[in-house]
């Protein structure tokens, strides 16, 4: 258990003609003891590669990996004590479950007595007591990534748990079980769990804070609640809600958001400091249709209506190329009929040249 | 149609395991006739074509005239092989650990390059290297030794295990030495502890391989050894006179490839749980 701390670190490729080409632009970052992160994005997007950084397989070409306030930059992955979880389940094959959750005590020449109380302990939390003796490279993937999460529990003084997209290869079914199991044994153990995914829902579901990263940066640091309700950046509101948050350009003038010449809300926000690419972002959740020709609402024809059940997505054209979906509860509108759209003030957000807009409350016409 | 299948398979087990035994039962016959008998025309049931006769297998073992000991040949050849194919793996598989998860760079010369470095030692003809293996030997003052057989021989089968290796350790996944480390290991460990282990198919191919390349060399056997010392193959080779005799030939040569059988029998099971081509 401990807190993690990346001070400015970064890692760069160096190109041929001798140009760095960072894979993670330098970032400061903590993680708090016993806290659960998740970190989000797209592949690519430098998530894997701030892992091996903390867990030591990568040395970051600049900055500092502080555990516990100690620099362990320089110190190999074997001395770190850190656990990780890979993408492909990783057991060794040549042994039994039992030896390979034994593995990392014997590597620290623990006793053997002890090895097999914390062995057995942890082979019951995880249900794999009944296959303990039986060779690992035989076990289903889930099997095989709940004995990788094992070695990693076995240890108890772990300082922190890092995997990398570890349901990927799992059945669906087993996913949502494992998952819960996941942050289960997270939130009984207190250790600090970092998790590494393409999965909004699992992001979500797994953490407390989740870290959006795009193309090598952090984008946003927040709660679930924070992402959703506060993107930082069009990024983020991109890629987090299902689905995504619907962007329109929009001018300010005379303290009047307007849409494609319709005024959709009023504002405060001072916008001659904010340049001129100045985008409106609504959740879909908060865009209610309503007849046409209402004040403060924004003219549309209907383009696409899906029926989930539960609620309905609308697709919107409220001018050509730019779409709106509203997330409804029912959709009594004919296709191709002529709409309006009630934007929700609360919920309005700016963003100039894709970054959020802070302060400025935003009232109704 | 099953049985159709089956009656096909068999058959065809059949004839490959004639192709491949009528030989060692051509040369177990000969191996008892005198001369008679094998120059006497086709011959084949003993006590009643022919008089079976240990006068060849005498010879091998014997001391008296037109005979040889076979057992001095017989046991350089074991301790050539065997140290020279045990040193080959030792450092080939270290070597190929290397080639297969750090990266090496010489300004142009990388992984793949050094690779090839190795194996190209078997490109050329071996009698290319006679000349100067002679002449290295000669200021060492190890021609005509086994010591010296043995130094040869490990520059020969080093070129085989590192290709077996690399290839085998390029079948495991780099994750598993990444977790070793993560669970505790120096890299050293993590090759020790868990990559070594995983690896015994491969050692066993590239074993089998050093093995036979190693009993069956003739010629280096043959150009840096004079009177001391004698391998198995020369010793075979010098049985040959003006008369071949064909009947302790086949003797010499059944002796000769006892062990690579009891070889072949004891890793069998290994190889069929690993695959000669390692771990997909």
């Amino acid at each position: 258990m401990a807190r993690i701390e990346l001070k400015h670190v970064g890692h760069a490729y160096n190109r041929i003609d001798g140009t760095p080409r960072y894979a993670l632009y330098p970032l400061d970052l903590a993680w708090e003891d016993g806290g659960t992160y998740a970190l989000l994005g797209p592949s690519g997007c430098g998530k894997t590669t701030m892992l091996n950084i903390v867990s030591g397989l990568l040395t970051p070409s600049q900055g500092q990996v502080l555990i516990d306030g100690r620099d362990v930059t320089g110190i190999p992955a074997a001395r770190r004590n850190i656990a990780q979880v890979f993408q492909f389940p990783v057991v060794y094959p040549s042994k039994s479950v039992y030896e390979n959750l034994a593995f990392p005590l014997r590597c620290r020449n623990m006793p053997g007595r002890e090895i097999d109380r914390r062995v057995n302990e942890i082979a019951e939390l995880l249900n794999l007591d009944a296959i303990l003796q039986r060779p690992a490279r035989k076990l289903t993937p889930d099997a095989k990534q709940l004995i990788s999460l094992g070695r990693g529990l076995v240890r108890d003084d772990v300082a922190v748990i890092l995997m990398d997209e570890p349901l990927t290869v799992i059945d669906p079914q087993l996913k949502f079980h494992l998952r819960r199991k996941l942050k289960d044994i997270s939130a009984r153990h207190g250790h600090t769990l970092v998790y590494v995914t393409h999965d909004q829902n699992e992001a979500m579901t797994l953490a407390e804070q989740v870290i959006v990263m795009d193309n090598g940066h952090v984008v946003q640091v927040g709660t679930p609640q924070d992402l959703f309700e506060n993107p930082a950046h069009t990024h983020v509101g991109y890629f987090i809600g299902s689905p995504s948050m619907n962007f329109l350009p929009c001018v300010v003038v005379d303290g009047e958001i307007r849409c494609f010449d319709q005024p959709v809300a009023r504002t405060k926000v001072r916008t001659d400091a904010l340049g001129a690419n100045l985008t409106l972002g609504i959740r879909p959740e908060f865009v209610d249709i309503v007849a046409p020709d209402g004040a403060g609402s924004l003219a549309g024809r209907v383009a696409d209506t899906q029926d989930l059940g539960a609620f309905s997505i609308v697709t919107v054209m409220v001018a050509e190329g730019w779409p709106v979906r509203a997330k409804v509860r029912h959709a009594p509108v004919a296709p191709n009929a002529e709409v309006g759209l009630r934007l929700s003030p609360d919920w309005i957000r700016l963003f100039a040249d894709g970054a959020l807009v802070s302060g400025g409350a935003i009232s109704a016409m | 149609m099953r049985a159709f299948y089956l009656l096909l398979k068999v058959a065809a087990i059949l004839v490959w395991s004639a192709f491949v035994i009528a030989p060692f039962l051509w040369a177990l016959t000969t191996s008892f006739k005198t001369a008679n008998g094998v120059t006497g025309g086709p011959t084949y049931i003993p006590w009643v074509d022919y008089q079976p006769s240990l006068a060849a297998w005498q010879g091998l073992f014997g001391s008296g005239a037109g005979s040889i000991d076979i057992v001095g040949p017989f046991i350089s050849s074991v301790m050539v092989t065997l140290s020279a194919s045990l040193v080959s793996l030792v450092l080939g598989t270290l070597a190929a650990y290397g080639l297969s998860r750090f990266s090496y760079k010489a300004g142009p010369v990388g992984n793949s390059d050094l690779t090839f470095f190795f194996v190209s030692q078997r490109i050329m003809p071996p009698v290319v290297l006679a000349i100067p293996f002679f002449l290295m030997l000669g200021w060492l003052g190890l021609l005509d030794t086994v010591l010296g057989l043995i130094i040869v021989y490990v520059a020969l089968l080093l070129p085989i295990a590192v290709w077996v290796m690399v290839d085998f350790f390029n079948t495991i996944p780099k994750e598993l030495d990444e977790t070793a480390m993560i669970d505790g290991c120096t890299p050293i460990e993590a090759f020790w502890r868990v990559i070594l282990p995983n690896a015994v198919p491969g050692l066993v191919v590239a074993g089998i391989f050093c093995i036979i390349f190693g009993w069956n060399d003739f010629f280096f056997a043959f150009t840096l050894t004079f009177t001391q010392t004698q391998l198995l193959p020369v010793a075979i080779v010098s049985l040959n006179s003006s008369v071949t005799p064909w009947w302790s030939l086949s003797a010499s040569a059944l002796i000769s490839v006892t062990p690579l059988i009891v070889v072949a029998f004891l890793v069998e099971r290994y190889l069929d749980k690993g695959s000669i081509g390692g771990r997909k």
